[in-house]
């Protein structure tokens, strides 16, 4: 018939349309310059840039300093997680919103905090060196701290929900069933929040590597030893060097991607996990 | 009841442990980098610290943070409303691709972004030649600046829509139509009452996010003080001179203003959930609609009453 | 009103939700569409409504085609499923609504809007609840607000989408015979969708019975009952007893000679249409008591006949008359069956078995 795609409610081809152009003009175009732009090296130009030493330094510490962080991450953010949703103890209503800090606090009064925290006059610093002899600022060791910051609340946030909706009664259950407290845990409890726990992993993982505003003041900034790899795009860019700065986004793009990729196969899989669960309400009789 | 410890809970060792890991990691790492915000910015006494805050840049950078919010914000609120809007109420090819497109911008490192759009509309972009043939100037302007930051907090106001949105599916909405509703009115009076605290929740992190932004805005700022300056990159000057002062009390600001977003978002948080709590409240007892006055005395009197109502055949007779 | 619908067909992706449907509904008449879960009758009512579109085929209003208008000027009553009241309004307000969005010229004053209000809020019997919000009512206080909400702008047909399905056992009941009064006081086109065979059967004056996508059988609720037109009819309104051609031969009597054998006769009977005697007779099946259990005003009675089990409702005096024990070994007449091939009724059979009951 004339009208085969009527739809009752309004609006569908007016904000699809603005959807569609805002994301072309500020996302899909721009990334279609950049991967224009690697376009015009020669494979064995991109490779070659790419690959550098200095590059290879930055990857390094950028992701192993992520996955440090990310992994620190993990475990205190399941104990905040699940001490907020648990017990109880004054001020608990505050610690909660306070989690939330790191997304709230601009990631350059972040990094000057830390900094000034961590180098040797620092409160922190002062301690650390001075009792332990161990340098945090200025080292990888301060890009982690960093990094920590900025991931705390990907974790909480993502394990929180999953631990307020266990029913009490699996407990109950594996209790009754003679499991000790620990057992609970680990066989009942754990595997029921590690798609949970591995999301915000990824997400935090995923937020720290492409971090630049927390860790700059922190890192050193040290060619091979603390520079990150969105700091060595930054100095490619104030030597004029598009084409290096371009690869290497390339390359943090491609792995972004991957990651963005893999936390949306994980939210799939948990969502589908205790599949039935959802009907879609679309068609029904 | 004291002396049989909950089957679902640790000891109270455990327990305490727990809680001190916890609340100390929190302090270390969260706390304490708060406390020394302020700490340092008023190190040195009042005085130093409203003349930091008083400089001619900090309030131009000032001015130009809050400007680009503003300028970013409106946009973003109605590209929130339109993509959750098409992507909650209606069906159609490539939805999936539409809402990962959405997330995109998360896991973008902020400085890729910035770069994206010197690739654009730099010296040695795109479009740079026939801007600069143009004397339009935006990297290291404005106009780059706000695009930035719109790349940077798009995502937030929509990814607290989509979901609000399609949980409340398009029930409401048809009905408003099917009583004759026009299309405005139904946003208007149906809508947008549904949504408003996300909807305010979204614009609270966004904002945070849009002053607060960093690494893309000073890709594509070019730090001219007094000019293209906000206030995230004036401290990183004011810190790369060593102005300790000048930089805590900017800083100050900016965390002054985490603090604020925090507030509001709990504020947030407790309104929506108030109201999820009311929507999704234990139904009072069913009341049949020939004996809706007998039943109200009956429940008001209370539930054995009401139970007597019930079972009474007067009322199944009438 | 009267509505008709001719040659609807409705897919979606590769399911055929509606498959040639043609209805026709008449001014004053209250119909339910009766289905499982699946079979296209929300479908067909949405369509009906204007918020869903048909692939093909045609929706008219009292003659005129309304194929094309768009919901908001069909003047359709639609009550949803889940009633779709607006949460942050109150219950005053959600049935002024319809009221209120009328263009400037045809909106009732803010005195008018009152009354009308009020008055259908007395009409629903809710008029004591104008200030609570949606949340605040128990499910079958929403289910009238939603219709007070639907009747108030005076629509041409009121369409009810399992308008009693969420509500419990004895609260569904007041609202039915409530439901059915009210139709009779308006007199327009009713129609509602419900998958409880028990309450197309009370409320409804016809019953539109639907399977996948078509329309089984159409009829008074006595004739969809008591005559049903189809296997699936007969296994959906109420139990049935199935007898196979090839094991109880003299019951689903069928011309052997029309009779292809790969398609076996069965032959339907309703547990209350059969009768147990103690002495064989012509055409009778031997069965074997299993259990006998009293339920309400009725005994049902488990019966074995050659491995399968049969179920038979008898009145409690027939029963006392009886007095059957399990164990012992009884005969069974039909007093009425339909005998199909595949879909096809081959033949009906009314026997007189006089005394009896």
């Amino acid at each position: 018939m004339t009208r085969k795609s009527h739809r009752v409610l309004p609006g569908f081809g007016l904000s699809l349309g603005y959807s569609l152009v805002y994301l072309s003009l500020l996302v899909l175009i721009p990334l279609g310059a950049l991967i224009a732009r690697s376009a015009q090296l020669s494979l064995a130009d991109f490779w070659a840039i790419a690959t550098t030493e200095r590059a290879f330094a930055a990857y390094k510490i950028t992701f192993g300093c992520a996955l440090i962080a990310a992994i620190v991450n993990g475990v205190f953010g399941l104990i905040v997680a699940w001490v907020l949703v648990r017990y109880d103890f004054p001020g608990k209503r505050l610690v909660d919103a306070f989690v939330d800090l790191p997304f709230a606090l601009p990631t350059a009064v972040a990094g000057i905090t830390l900094t000034t925290l961590y180098a040797s006059t620092g409160w922190v610093g002062q301690f650390l060196e001075g009792v332990l002899g161990f340098k945090v600022a200025f080292t990888p060791a301060g890009i982690v701290v960093a990094l920590i910051f900025i991931g705390i609340p990907f974790v909480v946030r993502t394990v929180q929900p999953v631990i307020e909706d266990i029913e009490q009664e699996v407990e109950e259950a594996a209790a009754s069933l003679g499991a000790t407290r620990g057992q609970t845990f680990f066989r009942v409890l754990l595997p029921a929040l590690f798609p949970a726990l591995l999301t915000g992993f990824t997400l935090a993982f995923s937020r720290a590597v492409g971090e630049y505003g927390s860790v700059i003041f922190i890192a050193g900034n040290m060619p091979m030893v603390s520079e990150i790899t969105p700091l060595l795009i930054i100095s490619k860019l104030e030597q004029y060097d598009l084409p290096g700065a371009t690869v290497l986004a390339v390359v943090m793009l491609v792995i972004s991607f991957v990651l963005l990729l893999a936390i949306n196969l994980l939210q799939w899989w948990t969502a589908n996990r205790h599949s039935g669960r959802h009907i879609e309400n679309g068609v029904q009789a | 009841m004291s002396t049989v410890r909950r089957v679902n809970t640790e000891s109270l060792l455990v327990r305490c442990v727990l809680i001190v890991l916890a609340l100390g990691f929190l302090f270390f790492f969260l706390g304490l980098p708060l406390l020394a915000v302020f700490a340092e910015a008023f190190k040195q006494g009042f005085g130093p610290y409203w003349h930091a805050l008083m400089e001619p840049d900090a309030l131009s950078a000032l001015g130009l943070t809050l400007l680009i919010a503003l300028l970013v914000l409106p946009l973003n609120l109605l590209f929130g409303l339109a993509a959750a809007w098409a992507i909650a109420k209606f069906e159609f090819r490539g939805k999936s691709l539409l809402t990962t497109l959405i997330d995109l911008p998360f896991a973008v490192s902020p400085v890729v972004a910035g770069l994206l759009f010197i690739l654009i509309f730099g010296r040695q972009g795109w479009l740079g030649p026939w801007l600069q043939a143009h004397d339009i100037k935006i990297i290291f302007a404005l106009p780059g600046m706000v695009i930035a930051t719109m790349f940077i907090t798009f995502p937030y106001i929509a990814r607290e829509l989509i979901p609000l949105m399609q949980s409340q599916g398009k029930d409401e909405e048809e009905a408003a139509v099917s009583l004759g509703a026009s299309g405005l009115q139904m946003f208007w009076r149906v809508s947008l009452p549904n949504i408003k605290w996300g909807l305010l929740y979204g614009v609270i992190l966004a904002n945070a996010r849009a002053m607060g932004e960093f690494g893309a805005v000073s890709v594509v700022s070019g730090h001219i003080r007094g000019e293209t300056n906000t206030l995230p990159l004036h401290v990183e000057i004011l810190y790369n001179e060593y102005n300790t002062v000048g930089a805590f009390a900017a800083a100050s600001v900016l965390a002054l203003l985490a603090l604020v977003t925090l507030v509001a978002k709990t504020f947030v948080e407790w309104r929506m959930q108030k109201e999820t709590e009311m929507l999704s409240a234990e139904l009072p007892p069913e009341r049949a609609p020939l004996a809706a006055v007998v039943q109200q005395a009956a429940s008001q009197a209370g539930d054995g009453k009401l139970e007597a109502a019930r079972r009474s055949p007067e009322r199944i007779e009438k | 009103m009267s509505i008709a619908v001719k040659n609807i067909s409705k897919r979606f992706g590769n399911f055929t939700a509606l498959d040639n449907i043609s209805l026709e509904i008449p001014t004053g008449e209250l119909v339910a569409l009766l289905g499982p879960s699946g079979c296209g009758k929300t479908t067909l009512l949405r369509i009906i409504a204007g918020m869903e579109s048909a692939d093909q085929g045609s929706v008219h209003f009292h003659g005129e085609e309304a194929t094309h208008v768009h919901t908001r000027e069909r003047q359709v009553g639609f009550v949803f499923q889940h009633y779709a009241l607006f949460r942050h309004m109150s219950v005053f307000e959600n049935v002024a609504f319809g009221l209120r969005v009328k263009p400037r010229a045809t909106r009732p004053s803010e005195s008018e809007i009152r009354e009308r209000v009020m008055k259908l809020l007395k009409l629903v019997q809710l008029d004591w609840l104008a200030e609570r919000y949606p949340s605040q009512l128990s499910g079958g206080q929403r289910q009238r607000i939603a219709l007070a909400r639907a009747l108030a702008v005076e629509p041409k047909v009121l369409l009810l989408d399992e308008p009693f399905g969420a509500l419990d056992t004895q609260v569904r009941k007041e609202l039915r015979r409530w439901l059915r009064r009210l139709h009779d006081e308006m007199h327009i086109a009713s129609v509602f969708v419900t998958h409880d065979q028990e309450e197309a059967l009370e409320v409804a004056d016809r019953v539109v019975v639907m399977n996948k996508g078509r329309i089984e059988q159409m009829g008074t609720p006595d004739q969809v009952y008591s005559a049903p037109a189809s296997p699936f009819v007969y296994r959906f309104l109420g139990n049935v007893n199935v007898f196979h051609s090839r094991v109880h031969g003299q019951w689903a009597d069928v011309d052997r000679a029309a009779h292809v054998e790969k398609d076996e006769a069965l032959a339907f009977v309703r547990p209350h249409d059969i009768e147990i005697q103690r002495e064989s007779s012509d055409g009778a099946l031997s069965a074997g008591v299993l259990h006998v259990q009293a339920i309400g005003p009725l005994v049902r009675v488990e019966v074995e006949h050659q491995g399968e089990v049969f179920e038979v409702e008898l009145t409690r005096e027939r029963h006392n008359q009886l007095a059957l024990v399990a164990g012992e070994t009884v005969w069974l007449r039909p007093r009425n069956l339909r005998v199909f091939q595949g879909e096809q009724m081959v033949s009906s059979q009314t026997f007189d078995l006089g005394a009896g009951i």
